[in-house]
Formats: C-alpha cells, structure tokens, sequence
C-alpha cells in the first residue's frame, strides 16, 4: 500500500518486538489482571499489592444452623414451583422450636409473599409473619419462634405464571405444597 | 505548527477532554433506559452509540492503530469508511436479526485485531512472510468483528422490538458521531506527535505498546470465557 509510509523493521527488531510484547502483556495478566478480575493470584504481587480488595467476593456467607431440640436430620433441598396466573399457593416445612432455616429464592417475575409460621396443633388459624414483600428475590435465615409448619405463602397477581426456584438448608422435614 | 506553545495547547487540548468524557461511566442509567425504553427514542439511542464508541478503548486502541501511519485525511477517511462500513454491517445484522455471537470470543478476537495492526504497523507481515496483506480488506474484516462486538454489548439487554429498526439506526449514527469526535483527539494528539523527529523512534515503542495492549486484551476476554 504506497499510502502507508512506513518503516519495514528488520526481522531481529521484529522478534524483539514481539516478544516484549507478550511478556509485557503475561507480566500484567498475571500479576494485576487476574488477582483484580478473577481473583487468582499465581505470583503472590496480587494479595501484595492489595489487589485483592477488588475481588468481588460471592456472598458465602457462613450457613447458620441450629438443630435445636429436634432429631431432625440436616439437609438440603431445591424445588422449582409453579405459581399459576392469578393464584397462590403455600409450602411449608417441619421445623423445631428455635432452630432455623436458611433459604433462597428467586421468581421469573416478582410477586407477593409471605414468609410465616403456624404452631403445630393449632387450630385457631394463628400464624406469625416474619416478613412479607411483593419482589423476585429473598433469601435469608429465620429462626423460628415455636415447632409447627414454617414457609411461605406466594401470591401470583398476574396473567402469566411464575415459577420459583427455592433452596433450603436446615434441620427440617419437608410438609411441601398446602 | 512550528510554535512550541501552539503545540502543546494542541497536545492539551486532545489529551484532557476525552478524559471529561471518559470519567462518566453512568452505565446504570443506560441499563434502566433501555430495560424500560418502550418504542422509538432516536436521541437517547445515539447518546448511547456514541457513549459506547467513545468509551470503547478496544475500538479505538484499533482505530489508533490503522491512523498511526496514515498523513493524509484523505486516507484517513478512506480507513475509517471501511472499519464503519464492517462494523455497521454486523452491528445492523446482528442486533435485528439477534445472532447469537459469545461476547467474550469477539472481544478477544477484537484483542487480536489490535495486536494484527501493532504487527502490520511494524512492517511484521513484508518482513516475516514476505506479504503485505490488504491493508483495508483486513480493516473491513475486523470491523465486522468489532461490529458484533457493539452489538452484544445492546443484546444484552432484552429491549422492545417496537421501533427496534429506528432506534438500531440512530445507535449506529451515534456510534459513528462518537467514533468522528474521538477520532478528532485521536488525530490531533497524533499531528502534534509527528511534528517531532522521534515519532518514527517510538513508534516501535508505540506498536509494542498495542501489541501487548491487544493481548493483554485476549487474555482477560479468554479468561472470561474460560470462566463463564
């Protein structure tokens, strides 16, 4: 191209280059790029210059569990459930006096809910709500006041259904749809 | 422009307000809008192209690249039509039609890009294999890549298809007008550089510094991939 006035390096400059490049490129990935992005730190210049502190850290928050007095066996669960268009419905679970459940959950579009409680044997129709919102996330750990069916209770408002996805970790039995 | 004074005014004016520019970064706001933008909306639209072109560093580390030995504005226009012509193509083609393209993959193909020309800059391609490959046939290539590049960068969100055309093109013309004004900076810092008989010394330099730039790009891009 007779436009382009440039000069053709030799081939030594040429391989000198190319070669500074690269360990210029692999001495910043390695050292900088990964600790900061991916939180791999080969070298150890990462964590010492403190490029540690930009890993955004998932939040593996330490699980709580609280086995109370109960013979309940710890485990842990996934569901889907489908909230059908312009309905509710609620899942429960077993649980003792004073232990806890972890859990998470999200929807493919928000809707009410209701995370409650209701005594074992009772029969007045007493719950106790420990939240209730109307979003497409939650997740948190609940201990619970009194044994009886703990859960939630969903509400869909819309034409289309909903499906959640809920995980649980817990000493608990599962009651499941009511 | 032989006065020392003009020069550096020059110098000053293309080196600090791209970074005015630069130090934004409101990228939520563009998320929100364009999560909840419902019809047409040119204006906002090529806000946002040009945003994203004038924010793109891999975009213009490229354009960079292909100016770096063009003196004449006639070339430089000439260049410059072929990357638009490849990167409207795709951009155009692969929103509309959602071509489904790893976004990590073209941006390490962009990465590559970007080492080619640091390479080509050098003379690499006439030294080593004895062939100069089309200098604007390989503009025009890459440009299809930067393209989808643009484009999975709006795919990303799930927009209206109402006056999705309309508002596919104004994207395009902002990306232009934001690839025309950086471009600008980019040229002036350039004329003010040339003027010094060390250009021609530290364009090695400068190559080097693309060459490793590009790849330093493929890698983290790879590494997403890797990761995703």
């Amino acid at each position: 191209m007779s436009e382009i006035e440039r000069p053709i390096q030799s081939t030594p400059n040429l391989l000198k280059a190319l070669v500074v490049s690269a360990l210029i490129a692999l001495a910043v990935f390695v050292t900088i790029v990964l600790p900061a992005e991916f939180g791999v730190d080969i070298t150890g210049v990462g964590s010492m210059l403190g490029l540690n502190a930009l890993r955004v850290e998932d939040t593996n928050k330490e699980v709580i569990t609280r086995p109370a007095e109960g013979d309940l066996v710890f485990r842990q669960d996934e569901i889907e459930i489908l909230v059908p268009a312009n309905d509710g419905l609620e899942y429960k679970f077993f649980l003792y006096v004073h232990s806890n459940i972890n859990y998470e959950w999200n929807s493919t579009s928000s809707l009410y809910f209701d995370m409650h409680g209701e005594p074992e044997g009772d029969t007045t129709g007493y719950f106790e709500s420990y939240g209730a919102a109307t979003v497409d996330e939650m997740s948190g750990s609940v201990t619970l006041p009194f044994t009886g069916s703990h859960g939630w209770y969903w509400r869909n408002d819309t034409d289309e259904d909903i499906t959640i996805s809920l995980k649980t970790l817990g000493n608990y039995d599962v009651i499941g749809l009511k | 422009m032989k006065n020392i004074s003009g020069r550096l005014l020059l110098l000053l004016v293309a080196g600090i307000f791209p970074n005015i520019v630069f130090g934004h970064g409101v990228d939520e706001g563009t998320q929100q809008f364009l999560t909840s933008n419902d019809g047409v909306a040119i204006v906002p639209f090529m806000y946002i192209g040009a945003k994203h072109m004038v924010t793109g560093y891999d975009h213009l580390l490229f354009l960079l690249g292909v100016i770096f030995f063009l003196y004449r504005a006639r070339d430089v226009l000439i260049y410059v039509s072929f990357f638009t012509l490849g990167h409207s193509i795709t951009l155009l083609v692969g929103v509309y039609l959602d071509v489904q393209v790893n976004a990590y993959l073209v941006d390490a193909v962009i990465g590559l890009s970007i080492i080619y020309k640091g390479f080509d800059n050098l003379g690499g391609f006439q030294r080593l294999f004895g062939h100069q490959p089309n200098t604007k046939f390989a503009v025009l290539i890459f440009g299809l890549f930067h393209g989808f590049g643009l484009a999975t960068k709006l795919q990303e969100f799930e927009f209206a298809r109402e006056g999705l055309l309309q508002n596919l093109i104004a994207f395009n013309v902002g990306v232009e007008i934001g690839q025309f004004f950086a471009l600008l900076f980019i040229v002036l810092a350039l004329s003010f550089w040339r003027g010094y008989s060390n250009y021609l010394q530290f364009s090695v330099a400068t190559n080097i510094a693309l060459m490793s730039g590009g790849l330093l790009l493929t890698f983290y891009q790879l590494s997403g991939y890797v990761i995703s």
